[in-house]
């Protein structure tokens, strides 16, 4: 009796020490550590990249690619910007940028004139650089150091020629463009009517198109009533392909409408797969995110003083619906 | 030895070092925790400090700007001052996380600094189109302050997310304890406790069982208790009285035994001395007549006649006197010479008595009348009943520690049964003794003499004759003999 309940409350005991020691091990365990309090990294470059689309395809690769270039040249990075081209926000990101002393700004250039007096006055207040990408702002209206991106003109030309190609050297076709007048946009469409002027017998047809949905969709239909034979549509901004498209299938098949746009759209990628584009101009927006970063630590870094005024191009090509598939 | 007292003193040490443990436990771990929340709210407290102070510097330049008092800006320069030590306790804040964020941050203070001083610069220039420009960034960049201050919270709130998840899990695993640790301890105090009160009241039990037992009166079991405390002691003191009680039993037994003899010894004395009393009867009158007879004999011729009579009163005045004294064998002899003439006298030529005496141990002591009547026992037996008569041989032979008596007779011999009885003293004594003295009472006389149930043997063969043997030790037996003078 006596040993039975020594026994039992011994191996009572066991137990219950056993699951005591395995709880308090958890309970006194500090594996999570308050992070680290570094001191203020003073010598490292604070640059800001500031884009109008985050979260796009685009918009991410190029943040992907200064992120890469900005670690190895040992410069801390931000990504800022605005979602869906909201311009008070993406203006304010500048501002902020500016006041916050950074030590570089990279960002998407602007065509308007809050952009342009941030840039020229603030900016220059401050004796930031600024390094435009993607979308250029003349070097005289923006006082930038240099433009990273794509030669839109060419891009422009590239689009053109592809278009005659698969359309022939006669037929109409309709050039949609937002109505902000952006300085890459206009290269793009000088790109395109230079080819074109050649060609008499391409009739074009050019709009401009607020930014709304409803508004894109109106002027979409709106052209193809005055043209109903239209041949082919050209999508300059290539935010509005995706509207567009929807529209024009609403009406009839997409097939035989030559469609092109750019690659700077949300949707262009996948209306590219869809086959609904029938082309599309591809950019470089990681290299344009790593030779922004490079250039800036460089002229930072006082190695190359000035950058050239032109900018650095990066390639582009044309992507076709057919290769994908 | 431990004592019950040390126990107790154990387990409640034992108790309060559990307890001390715990307390000592949880309270640094309350104190760490406590700690870390208190970094945690000071973290979050210096950030918003930095846009509370931002906001309170714009009103206050607005109201400077409206009514240019020195009071509003000895006020504005407060507000400076707290906002420089404001961001240089939000510069302590920084890690691998915030850097950049914190950064801006402090550099946006400084340009709200310096925004401020323009204002207040063109404000003094008179220029005042330009001032409230300046005012009007300055309130622009304490709105993106807050903002900041909301983005660095945000961040905060990321980096530390796992702290903090850390922090509930922790109490979370903190509370299990503290059931695990409950359920331990009491498992734990329940194990000690019974082994505890085991230890003390297993002895008490076993010495309550002794107790018990002593008290049916069972004497010779050993009391045997596990233990290293008092009740160990105790049951050590309880044997020993149970040993001293069992001495005392059996000494007392001795003492009743010894007394027992004694009056047995005193009740033969009496039984003798009253037959002796009763042929007593004026023995003076007796012994004068006997040696009166015994002169007028001798006058008258007859000798043998005297001689006899002297031998009978020598006889009867031995016998009156020598009863409860111890008397030397030679005496004894003596005695039975003069008892033998007169049986002589009586049988003549019937009666043959052989006499071999060994004459270097006739010194020894022996209780008076003793052989004699064991030699008339013989001569009733052996001679008396016989025609032919008998022969009586009595001998005694030197030993070097005993002395052997041997009375033989040719008489008719007797029964292993009745040799028992009289070695018993059952047999009642037939009349017809001269002494009066019959042989029972030779036997246990000798026997409380000496202390020696062996003192007498009897051999005897039916139809040859019967030999009494006597071994009388040299010396007494000592404490018989210290006893000697007390008796009555």
């Amino acid at each position: 009796m006596r040993k039975t309940v020594f026994v039992v409350l011994g191996f009572v005991c066991a137990i219950l020490s056993y699951f005591t020691i395995v709880t308090a091990e958890k309970a006194f365990r500090s594996d999570w550590q308050l992070p680290q309090t570094s001191e203020p990294t003073v010598a490292k470059y604070r640059l800001v990249l500031i884009t109008q689309e985050l979260e796009t395809d685009f918009c991410n690769k190029v943040g992907a690619g200064a992120l890469e270039q900005a670690q190895n040249d040992g410069a801390s990075l931000e990504v800022w910007g605005s979602y869906g081209k909201n311009q008070t926000d993406f203006l304010k990101k500048i501002e902020i940028a500016i006041h916050s002393k950074v030590d570089g700004i990279i960002v998407q250039g602007l065509d308007t004139d809050e952009f342009k007096d941030l840039t020229k006055i603030k900016a220059a207040f401050y004796g930031i650089p600024i390094v435009t990408v993607a979308n250029d702002v003349p070097m005289t209206e923006s006082l930038r150091r240099t433009y990273v991106g794509s030669d839109q003109y060419r891009a422009g030309k590239m689009i053109a020629e592809q278009l005659l190609s698969d359309m022939g050297t006669a037929g109409k076709v309709i050039l949609i463009s937002d109505n902000h007048q952006a300085y890459y946009q206009k290269q793009r469409l000088n790109g395109i009517e230079d080819v074109l002027v050649d060609y008499p017998n391409v009739q074009t047809v050019y709009a401009e198109t607020p930014d709304t949905r409803e508004q894109v969709i109106a002027i979409t239909q709106d052209l193809m009533n005055q043209l109903p034979d239209v041949d082919a549509f050209v999508a300059v901004n290539a935010n509005i392909a995706g509207d567009m498209i929807r529209e024009i299938e609403r009406r009839s098949r997409v097939a035989p409408y030559h469609i092109y746009s750019f690659d700077d759209g949300p949707e262009s990628l996948s209306l590219l797969m869809d086959g609904k584009l029938d082309g599309m101009i591809e950019q470089s927006p990681e290299m344009m995110g790593k030779i922004s970063v490079s250039l800036i630590m460089e002229w930072l870094r006082g190695e190359t003083v000035p950058l050239d005024m032109n900018g650095y191009l990066t390639d582009i090509r044309m992507l076709k619906a057919k290769d994908t598939r | 030895m431990k004592s019950i007292q040390q126990k107790i003193w154990m387990l409640a040490t034992v108790v309060l070092f559990f307890m001390a443990a715990i307390w000592i436990g949880l309270t640094y771990y309350n104190q760490k925790t406590q700690n870390q929340y208190n970094d945690i709210l000071q973290r979050y407290l210096r950030m918003n400090e930095v846009t509370g102070a931002s906001q309170q510097m714009i009103a206050d330049l607005n109201n400077y700007l409206l009514s240019p008092s020195p009071a509003n800006l000895n006020k504005l320069e407060q507000d400076k001052e707290k906002i420089r030590i404001a961001k240089y306790d939000v510069y302590g804040l920084s890690n691998a996380e915030n850097d950049i964020a914190l950064t801006n941050y402090v550099n946006l203070i400084d340009s709200l600094v310096e925004t401020t001083d323009r204002s207040l610069m063109f404000q003094s220039e008179r220029e005042t189109e330009a001032s409230k420009k300046a005012f009007s960034e300055a309130t622009r960049i304490s709105i993106y302050i807050s903002e900041m201050n909301l983005t660095l919270l945000d961040t905060e709130l990321k980096t530390y997310d796992r702290f903090y998840r850390g922090i509930i899990e922790q109490s979370e695993e903190f509370n299990k304890l503290g059931i695990w640790l409950l359920l331990l301890i009491t498992f734990l105090l329940l194990l000690f406790t019974y082994w505890f009160s085991s230890s003390i009241t297993r002895p008490v039990k076993k010495l309550t069982q002794a107790a018990n037992q002593l008290s049916k009166g069972r004497f010779d079991l050993q009391i045997e208790v596990e233990s290293n405390d008092e009740i160990a002691f105790l049951a050590m003191m309880f044997d020993r009285m149970r040993i001293n009680i069992n001495n005392l039993i059996s000494e007392i037994q001795q003492k009743a035994q010894l007394e027992n003899e004694l009056q047995q010894n005193k009740l033969l004395l009496q039984e003798s001395q009253l037959l002796s009393l009763q042929s007593q009867i004026n023995p003076h009158f007796l012994f004068n007549t006997l040696d009166t007879l015994s002169k007028k004999a001798y006058l008258e011729g007859s000798e043998e006649t005297s001689d006899l009579l002297v031998s009978v009163a020598g006889m009867l005045r031995y016998n009156l006197k020598r009863l409860d004294k111890s008397v030397t064998l030679y005496e004894e002899v003596n005695v039975i010479r003069q008892y033998m003439d007169i049986q002589k006298a009586r049988f003549t030529e019937r009666l043959q008595f052989h006499m071999d005496i060994d004459e270097s141990c006739l010194h020894v002591q022996i209780p008076g009348l003793t052989l004699q009547p064991i030699v008339e026992n013989a001569v009733i037996h052996a001679v008396e009943p016989e025609a032919d008569g008998g022969v009586i041989w009595f001998r005694i032979i030197d030993g070097p520690e005993l002395v052997t008596i041997e009375i033989e007779d040719d008489g008719p011999g007797m029964t292993e049964h009745k040799i028992k009885q009289i070695l018993e003293g059952h047999l009642v004594p037939t009349e017809g003794h001269a002494t009066g003295i019959g042989f029972s009472n030779v036997v246990k006389r000798l026997r409380l003499f000496y202390g020696n149930e062996d003192v007498m043997n009897i051999e005897s063969v039916m139809g040859q004759g019967t030999k009494v043997v006597m071994q009388i030790p040299k010396t007494r037996r000592t404490d018989y003999d210290n006893k000697a003078p007390y008796r009555g």
